[in-house]
């Protein structure tokens, strides 16, 4: 079964002032050696813009967490190039990948991921420590009124909600001012109320902090939050929806389970 | 269920393994120390029998009926030779050099367990046969002469005479029969019994016969027959009996062992006790960390039917197999390590004869087996019953990270509490009845019972104070960089296990500092005690009397070999006088009483010391003792000062061959001191000689050296002089306290290195369950190198605060019993053996940081792609 899907034209996303946070060109990423070798991602291109909030989308083995970790520096990449701002980061050693990410990236973890021996502002502010670097308070007061931890500062992860755990998890990968954050199922551990709330504030943090953000998901309703949402499946992009609503992505995914033909930017199947 | 067990086991092999090895290397001790104790025995078995070299059958009668004719004994039927196992200590001198050694009548060959190794045995008056090395440590050969000085028993008491043999052979103990004196030398029978009658005044006889029986003749038969002609029976019950050789022989080794070798047990398998303890408490921290982690499976098992006895037997069935699995190993080990020790000491060929293989009892295999396995189990109890609380419901709630922080119970806080501080108290119970109350003995039980219930108490309490000491050390440590500051915080996320993991360094770091605070303050005290006795370093004193009880004067050239031998910085002439004084006098008691009292009956002497002021002073190191010492004076020490009421300032007569002369009282501190100017003395007896001299060292030299070089040029001047002095003594004790201190120290190793496995473990565990956060701090920023030293400042901070807190205590305890086994030599001086405590403060932080070694390769390997991982 043929099961390659149509990349569209608007596979880039071209912001008004043009610049890119993250690109990717033909990123590739196998598993394993001849029979059973896997693609896991298979020539990639994909740009993100600044000062988006962009969703990636997929089916459990689509490829979505791979892309991730190599956009991330966390895995290396068979062949292709990643770019981080103009720094590719591919090829990069693990000195230079892990000043990377302490510097330039920012992560939110399915599991928040907090130390659970650290305070919230601890762990907020462990990041810089790592980097031996001062704290600017205006913006770390920013960023605890924003995600609203005022009252939770001085609690250790145990005393804290898991919504509030994982707003601390968001201000810790803020805090460094990162040109990009990484947010995998931000919400794959919460309940619905908690995890509509850390996505506004994700959104939040787009909107009126200008930060960049790219969340990996397999829920539509968390997708629709995004400014933008790339459908991937089988390695490949399958597809994009700007502006989505649950609805939009829905259709997207249900498209991409029919595999019939390219996911038009409204969700709706393009010529079925 | 035991399915289950074993599989589990499997996927938790690495975590065992340390565990497993605190338990082999505490097993291996107690098995190494059994078949050592088997050795010991073993030997001193052989060298026994060996005294009666190859005697058929023993003889034996108490001292009161001794065997007199035992040439009546050889007359029997089918007896070859029959010898009395005898023995008696003689003087063997040449030249200045005198060796007191054990000295046996000859025999027939079958009866003598000495070898000639060069010449022959005596045979006659005049001949001696030595101990090849006796006669190398008196430089004499076959054909020289000794001088053996032997008791006579006249009317007017003991005389002493001096014979003058010929070295006639060299003598080898092959069999270790005579090891305990280094041999004995031999004397020909006849002259062995005359010298002996004439000693005693009377024929002692034999109270131990060896008999030699013809080839082939029927023992049974011939001892009965000795049993006849002695009047005695077959069993050693009686007063006198005729036993087979090897009855008698493990006889006596049992009595006159049975104790030494109680007692070497009992002191090495403490220390083994002590290691077993610390290895229990790895083994409790390992199976805590496995239940914690093991949270998950445990909850499915009860979940899908496992009742909470099920669940705790299988943590007890895992100690238990692990316990005979370590074990096993652990005397596989011991018996390894013993026989390697036997191969070694033949290879060295030491003096002892020792077996060449070690003898395997069953108490060998059994005894550690049974110890490892119940040692292991009983750690394992509290981790089952933690296992038997895990709910079923944990199996459905998400994985926290694992964590056994419950709370301490209240009555461990309440007993450990009373243990320490009552354990304290006694311990300056005890302190104080020795230095003030001046009873050691009882002080010392004090303050041994008083030291085990504080450190039972400090050590049970420990998981309550500990974390808090860690914390502050964290604090401090804290301040100087996010990758301490973590460190720190990972060490108190569970103080229990951080608790344990310290207690078990603790213990041995703690042992190991009291014993050398102890051997210090020891070393400290009697190097003072010594410096008051002996006024200066050393002191060289003629030891031959002139006729008049005079000691004769030393030669020039010895004094100047002495004044110019290495390490000696100054000497100073000495001459012993004695003067009588006509003011004074003694009564019929001998007390002292004035001249002119009704009571005087006999003149009053005194034995004074005459030296140069000046020389004297330079030598001396309490030169206050010879404040005022001038021509015209007297320095009195206050005890004589006291007996004969005279204060400073006062004058007193002495009066010798030369004249009387009055002089002026000086008192000083040391009580028995008595010095006049040379001078002086000179005047008053014409005759005074140099017959010894004080000789201080230099600072800078090495003092056993120096004493070895003035000994050498005093056996080399071939004149009768001695060595003694402070240095001298306190060269004696410091090699006794060193070589107690090492096998003490030795010995508690043992504990420190299971410890230290301990803290690697609680690592290694620690890495596995922080796995995810690993990667999650990779992930964030932390470099690969922040991790290496994140993990090496949390083993430094786990071993440091162990080892600094043992240090500390050691030292409390070091010094509280030396106060109180020391008190009553004076003031107990209470030093720091700076020395030790920083070579037991860098093994233990070395050991840290080496114990984080692997643990930090295993947390690198965690890619930060994990941090991601859903479980």
């Amino acid at each position: 079964m043929d099961t390659t899907v149509f990349v569209p034209v608007n596979d880039t996303d071209t912001p008004a002032d043009g610049r890119l946070a993250v690109r990717a060109r033909g990123l590739t990423k196998t598993y394993g050696t001849g029979e059973a070798q896997v693609r896991a991602l298979d020539g990639v291109d994909v740009d993100f813009a600044e000062g988006r909030f962009t969703a990636i989308m997929g089916p459990s083995g689509s490829g979505k967490s791979t892309l991730m970790h190599l956009l991330a520096g966390l895995d290396t990449a068979t062949s292709g190039q990643a770019f981080l701002g103009t720094t590719e980061i591919t090829g990069l050693g693990d000195k230079a990948l892990t000043r990377l990410r302490r510097d330039r990236v920012g992560f939110v973890f399915q599991q928040f991921n907090l130390l659970p021996m650290f305070s919230a502002r601890d762990n907020i502010t462990l990041p810089l420590e790592l980097a031996g670097a001062k704290v600017d308070h205006v913006w770390f007061d920013t960023l605890v009124r924003t995600l609203g931890l005022e009252q939770r500062l001085e609690h250790r992860p145990s005393e804290l909600s898991g919504g509030q755990q994982q707003r601390v998890a968001i201000a810790r990968a803020l805090i460094a001012q990162p040109e990009v954050v990484f947010a995998d199922e931000p919400t794959g551990n919460l309940d619905s109320r908690s995890g509509a709330e850390v996505l506004s504030f994700l959104r939040r943090s787009v909107r009126e902090l200008g930060r960049t953000i790219i969340m990996v998901t397999h829920d539509p309703a968390a997708a629709a939050y995004a400014d933008r949402v790339i459908l991937i499946a089988d390695g490949r992009i399958a597809g994009e929806i700007s502006d989505p609503t649950p609805e939009a992505v829905l259709a997207g995914l249900d498209a991409l389970r029919s595999l019939e033909g390219p996911v038009a930017d409204d969700g709706t199947q393009a010529g079925a | 269920m035991l399915q289950i067990t074993l599989a589990q086991m499997r996927r938790s092999a690495g975590r065992l393994t340390a565990a497993g090895i605190a338990i082999v290397i505490g097993t291996a001790f107690v098995a190494a120390t059994l078949l050592a104790g088997a050795v010991i025995t073993r030997t001193v078995n052989d060298s026994i029998a060996a005294r009666y070299a190859d005697a058929d059958l023993v003889i034996g009668a108490t001292t009161d009926t001794p065997i007199t004719d035992v040439g009546a004994l050889e007359a029997i039927d089918g007896v070859t030779a029959a010898a009395p196992v005898n023995g008696t200590s003689l003087g063997l001198t040449v030249g200045n050099r005198t060796v007191y050694q054990l000295t046996i009548p000859t025999t027939d060959p079958r009866l003598m367990p000495l070898d000639v190794t060069d010449g022959a045995m005596p045979d006659g008056r005049d001949q001696v046969a030595l101990p090849a090395d006796v006669a190398e440590r008196l430089d004499v050969a076959v054909g020289d002469t000794v001088a053996v000085t032997r008791d006579e028993m006249t009317d007017g008491g003991w005389q002493q005479i001096t014979e003058q043999p010929v070295v006639v052979g060299l003598l080898d103990d092959p069999y270790g029969a005579y090891a305990q004196s280094q041999g004995a030398a031999v004397l020909d029978a006849d002259t062995f019994l005359d010298w002996e009658a004439a000693s005693w005044g009377t024929e002692r006889g034999a109270t131990e016969v060896s008999v030699a029986l013809d080839p082939g003749a029927d023992v049974a038969a011939v001892q009965a027959a000795l049993a006849a002609e002695i009047g005695g029976t077959t069993s050693t019950d009686d007063a006198r009996w005729v036993v087979e050789t090897d009855v008698r022989a493990s006889e006596v080794a049992a009595s006159f062992t049975g104790d030494q070798d109680l007692m070497f047990l009992v002191f090495v398998l403490t220390f083994a006790a002590i290691a077993l303890v610390v290895a229990g408490l790895v083994i409790a921290n390992t199976f805590q960390v496995l239940v914690a982690q093991r949270t998950r499976t445990l909850a499915l098992l009860r979940c899908v039917g496992a009742d909470k006895a099920q669940v705790g037997r299988g943590v007890l069935t895992e100690a238990a197999i692990l316990g005979a699995i370590a074990s096993a190993a652990g005397v596989l080990l011991g018996v390894l390590l013993g026989q390697s020790a036997l191969w070694i000491a033949h290879a060295m060929d030491v003096a002892v004869p020792l077996p060449d293989t070690i003898a395997l009892t069953w108490q060998v295999i059994v005894i550690p087996m049974v110890v490892g396995v119940l040692v292991t189990v009983g750690a394992a109890l509290v981790p089952a019953r933690v296992a038997t609380r895990v709910a079923p419901l944990a199996a459905l709630r998400p994985a926290d990270g694992p964590s056994v922080s419950r709370r301490a119970g209240r009555v461990r806080l309440v007993l450990s509490l009373l243990a320490t501080v009552f354990g304290f108290a006694l311990l300056a119970g005890g302190a104080l009845l020795g230095t003030i109350a001046q009873e050691p003995t009882v002080g010392l039980l004090a303050g041994i019972a008083g030291g085990a219930s504080s450190f039972i108490g400090v050590a049970v309490g420990a998981v309550f104070w500990l974390p808090k000491v860690t914390s502050l050390a964290g604090r401090l440590v804290g301040t100087s960089g996010p990758t301490a500051r973590l460190a720190a915080a990972n060490t108190l996320r569970n103080p229990r296990r951080t608790a344990t993991t310290s207690t078990a360094l603790l213990i041995g770091v703690t042992l190991v500092a009291m014993m050398s605070t102890g051997a210090a303050s020891a070393r400290a005290s009697l190097t003072e005690a010594l410096d008051e006795q002996y006024p200066v370093d050393v002191v060289v004193s003629s030891t031959f009397y002139d006729d008049a009880g005079v000691p004769t004067a030393l030669p020039d050239e010895l004094r100047a070999e002495v004044a110019t031998a290495e390490g000696v910085s100054s000497v100073a002439d000495l001459a012993n006088v004695t003067l009588e004084s006509p003011d004074f006098a003694l009564d019929e008691d001998g007390a002292w009483v004035p001249a002119d009292s009704a009571d005087a009956v006999s003149p009053w002497t005194l034995d004074i010391l005459a030296v140069d002021p000046a020389a004297a002073r330079a030598v001396m190191n309490a030169p206050g003792d010879l404040a005022g010492l001038e021509a015209g004076t007297v320095v009195l020490g206050s005890w004589f000062a006291d007996g004969l009421e005279l204060s400073a300032g006062d004058t007193m007569a002495l009066s010798g061959p030369g004249g009387t002369e009055s002089f002026t009282v000086a008192v000083v501190d040391d009580p028995y001191a008595s010095y006049l100017a040379w001078e002086d003395a000179a005047a008053a007896e014409p005759g005074l000689v140099a017959n010894g001299m004080y000789v201080s060292l230099s600072d800078a030299a090495d003092p056993n050296a120096a004493v070895g070089a003035i000994q050498f040029a005093v056996a080399d001047a071939d004149e009768p002089a001695q060595v003694t002095g402070a240095v001298v003594e306190r060269a004696m004790f410091d090699q006794l306290i060193d070589t107690l201190l090492g096998i003490v120290v030795g010995l508690l190793a043992v504990a420190v290195v299971i410890a230290l496995i301990g803290v690697a473990n609680t690592l290694s565990l620690s890495v596995i369950e922080r796995r995810k956060e690993s990667a999650t701090l990779r992930a964030i920023g932390l470099s690969k190198a922040q991790l290496r030293g994140m993990l090496a400042i949390e083993g430094l901070l786990i071993a440091g605060v162990g080892a600094v807190l043992g240090v500390a205590l050691g030292l409390v305890y070091g010094w509280s019993g030396a106060a109180a086994a020391l008190g009553v030599m004076g003031d107990v001086t209470l030093s720091v053996p700076w020395r030790d405590v920083a070579l037991v403060l860098l093994v233990a932080l070395v050991a840290g940081l080496v114990a984080s070694v692997a643990p930090a390769r295993t947390a690198l390997k965690a890619s930060p792609v994990e941090a991601l991982a859903a479980d």
